[in-house]
């Protein structure tokens, strides 16, 4: 035993010395290397199962965060990955559920009895701004670990189209609306929009409703719409709903007007902006957009053809923060806890370039331009709001699509947001 | 002496038709009956089936106690302030639109079922004429929802990928959204279902024209009887027991519609129908006691049609 330990402090020893030679380089890899205390008394050899949804490229991601844990403490991992809920659920009902698992926010309210508390396990609360914990914790418990996140609070754009045109991207909100009226006067086509999506018909709608929330009303009230104390008929919500029809349900605004933008799918309106000639001038569309046109137009080139903006004027973002949960508490999950909130994890994290590390030390760390570019809006944001739609229970994020299929299929507004904020009081009684 | 000896395996004691019967009345009541009692019981339970559905109310609020998930799967859609929004609410709703699916896709694909069945009756190539309307019965239903999806495709560019939408563009009209313009995309959707339906009335139909004593037919000829005539006063009534099995056949087939709708609309732009609103509830809502609620609404809607299929057949049975 204390043989195997001398023998990695002597590897580490080792690693560390050659970290230090191969900090001039201009490389900036990070260091493989984390303390033995970071073990948390795991012995090599002890197993860690882990349980996730990801697979390819994002599994080797993943190994390639965790390797220190391996290559230090001698930990084997045990991985299993599956996109089946169902999996998880019944491994837990049977009373064998996985060490940890990255899963769903949702998951920490239904196994808040199950789950261990993450500051038990060691991990350091400083890492994190209080707006990622905040979800993470049931009932006063820490109970998920913010592990990766990625923001929807961006516009996609043809830089080249830009400069043919002479436009430039706007730095304000009144800065993109008179863009916009700028566009409209040329007779281009500033928007590709696009609420197809099978029976979640409606999602693009509104993530674009609440980024307009977020510039005309700011993060406060966001969570106060998911907490119930603001109704959904608020008049907030019907100005943004205003703003978002006006550009919506236009012909000149958006390519097929209302009709254009609820048969389109969110896919095909993604393309739009890239086609040749393009059909629109931007998108308004998750980090993921920026893979699809990839994937659709090989030949075109991140940061000349295709590139994004975050929506100019929003007081905070939206998107996604993935938690880590943990189900047992072993040296070996106490060691990955700390690990992976600790600034050498979080730099990890950051390098591997898996989306967005909520953990602080990311910042600085990576490599992607694309990450670069959402990382200074990430790290700099006055809040961060998940999707109104997912964090209401008992059927609003469809009420909420209804309302705005409703509501550009010619509905009466004031009917249409009644209607969602039943559901949203229904939900939050 | 006289007394035959009866061999052992005749006689049968009180239990042995309940041996033979046993195992398909395990997979029965496992397959049947117990999820029918389980989806009964979860019907009045709230949401993940921990307590009862009486939990789930809101004060302030209309409530049936044990019966709230019927509240919902009976109100939720209707807004019953008015007379005007009753009426316009309920022709949006799921219940709206499966009557606008029992109406015209009943009438449409028995209807034409018919129609094709006494044309085909008279044409040397009938079998291959039956073939081509019997074929898209073979499609999956959600292969052909995507078929005709792309068929109705709406686009937003000046080529129009989609068929109608290249027809109505290339005469010179405006493109149409037919699955996102409310009221037109149900019936959009119901035409699917026509097509992919009516070869299977035709068939039966059919069956039952060819079985029409040919000396009725001809006597009725001899007597002057137009063609006319003899369909509707002969033809029609001989077949009419067959045509009444395949209409409640098809009702309850529209009943419980679910895959045309969800792969081409969703439900949505207003086409829901029952069974496309319970699997919302129940798979993307995630509301065990509210979808389970609309499934028994759904049983009690298709029950009386299967007791009156039973006794036709019972009838049809006896005259044998």
């Amino acid at each position: 035993m204390s043989k195997m330990l001398k023998l990695f402090t002597g590897l580490l020893l080792v690693s560390l010395v050659l970290a230090a030679c191969g900090g001039t380089a201009t490389e900036t890899m990070p260091e493989e290397t984390i303390s033995d205390e970071m073990c948390m008394g795991a012995a090599p050899g002890d197993e860690l199962s882990l349980l996730y949804q990801w697979s390819g490229q994002e599994e080797e991601r993943l190994n390639q965060i965790l390797q220190p844990l391996v290559d230090t403490c001698g930990i084997v991992l045990k991985p299993e990955s599956t996109r089946d809920q169902a999996l998880l659920d019944t491994r837990v009902q049977a009373g064998t559920p996985p060490d940890v698992a990255f899963w769903q926010v949702t998951q920490l309210v239904q196994y808040q009895d199950q789950l261990q508390a993450m500051d038990e396990l060691g991990a350091d609360r400083a890492s994190y701004s209080d707006f990622f914990l905040d979800p993470m914790t049931i009932n006063g418990r820490w109970l998920g670990l913010p592990i990766k996140a990625d923001i929807k609070t961006i516009i996609w754009y043809s830089p080249a189209t830009f400069d043919a045109l002479g436009y430039s991207v706007p730095t304000t909100w009144d800065e993109l609306d008179a863009l916009v009226e700028q566009m409209v006067a040329d007779g281009n086509v500033p928007w590709s929009m696009g609420l197809e999506s099978g029976d979640a018909t409606g999602w693009t709608g509104s993530d674009f409703i609440q980024d307009i929330l977020l510039v005309q009303q700011g993060p406060d009230y966001v969570n106060g719409l998911i907490d119930g104390s603001i109704p959904y008929d608020d008049a907030g919500v019907a100005q943004a709903y205003e703003t978002y029809g006006k550009w919506a349900k236009d012909p000149a605004y958006t390519v097929g007007g209302a009709q254009g933008t609820l048969s389109t799918a969110f896919l095909a309106a993604i393309y739009k902006p890239f086609s040749d000639p393009p059909e629109a001038m931007m998108v308004k569309q998750s980090g993921f957009a920026g893979g699809e046109v990839k994937t659709q137009f090989p030949d075109l080139v991140y940061g000349t053809d295709y590139d994004f903006f975050v929506v100019p004027g929003a007081q905070g973002l939206q998107g996604g923060v993935e938690p880590m949960m943990a189900f047992n508490d072993t040296p070996a999950v106490r060691a990955l806890v700390t690990y992976l909130a600790s600034p050498e994890g979080g730099a990890a994290w950051a390098a591997a370039g898996f989306d967005l590390s909520p953990n602080k030390n990311g910042e600085g760390n990576y490599t992607d331009p694309a990450l670069i570019k959402k990382a200074e809006a990430f790290y700099n944001t006055q809040g961060f709001t998940p999707d109104i739609g997912d964090s209401i229970p008992g059927g609003f994020g469809s009420a909420e699509w209804t309302a705005i299929v409703d509501f550009l299929n010619d509905g009466d507004l004031a009917t249409a947001l009644a209607q969602a904020a039943a559901v949203q009081a229904e939900a939050l009684k | 002496m006289a007394a035959r000896a009866v061999p052992n395996i005749m006689k049968q004691g009180k239990l042995a038709p309940w041996l033979y019967l046993l195992p398909a009345l395990l997979v029965m009541g496992f397959f049947i009956v117990y999820p029918m009692i389980n989806t009964i019981s979860l019907s009045f339970s709230n949401k993940d089936g921990t307590a009862s559905a009486a939990t789930t109310c809101v004060e302030g609020r209309t409530c049936w106690g044990i019966f709230e998930n019927y509240r919902y799967a009976l109100t939720a859609e209707i807004d019953s302030s008015s007379v005007g929004s009753f009426w316009s609410s309920f022709w949006r709703s799921s219940y709206g639109n499966t009557l606008k699916w029992i109406v015209l896709m009943v009438s449409g694909t028995v209807g034409l079922g018919l129609l094709f069945a006494v044309l085909a009756d008279r044409v040397k190539y009938e079998a291959l004429a039956k073939a081509i309307i019997f074929m898209p019965m073979a499609v999956s239903f959600v292969g052909a929802g995507i078929i005709w999806k792309f068929v109705y495709d709406f686009g937003t560019q000046q080529v129009q990928i989609g068929l109608l939408n290249a027809i109505i563009t290339g005469l010179g009209f405006e493109p149409v959204a037919f699955l996102s313009v409310p009221q037109l995309n149900t019936i959009a959707l119901i035409v699917v279902g026509v097509w992919i339906w009516t070869g299977f009335c035709m068939t039966i139909l059919s069956a039952a024209i060819k079985s029409v004593p040919d000396e009725i037919l001809e006597a009725a000829r001899v007597d002057g009887a137009t063609e006319m005539t003899v369909f509707w006063r002969i033809m029609v009534p001989i077949i009419s027991p067959t045509i009444m099995v395949v209409i409640t056949t098809m009702v309850i087939n529209v009943l419980k519609l679910f895959d045309i709708v969800y792969v081409m609309t969703g439900g949505n732009f207003g086409t829901d129908v029952i069974a496309n609103r319970m699997y919302t509830e129940m798979y993307v809502n995630f509301n065990v006691g509210r979808g389970t609620a609309v499934a028994v609404v759904l049983v009690l809607a298709i029950i009386p049609f299967i007791y009156f299929n039973i006794k036709r057949f019972l009838a049809q049975e006896e005259i044998r």
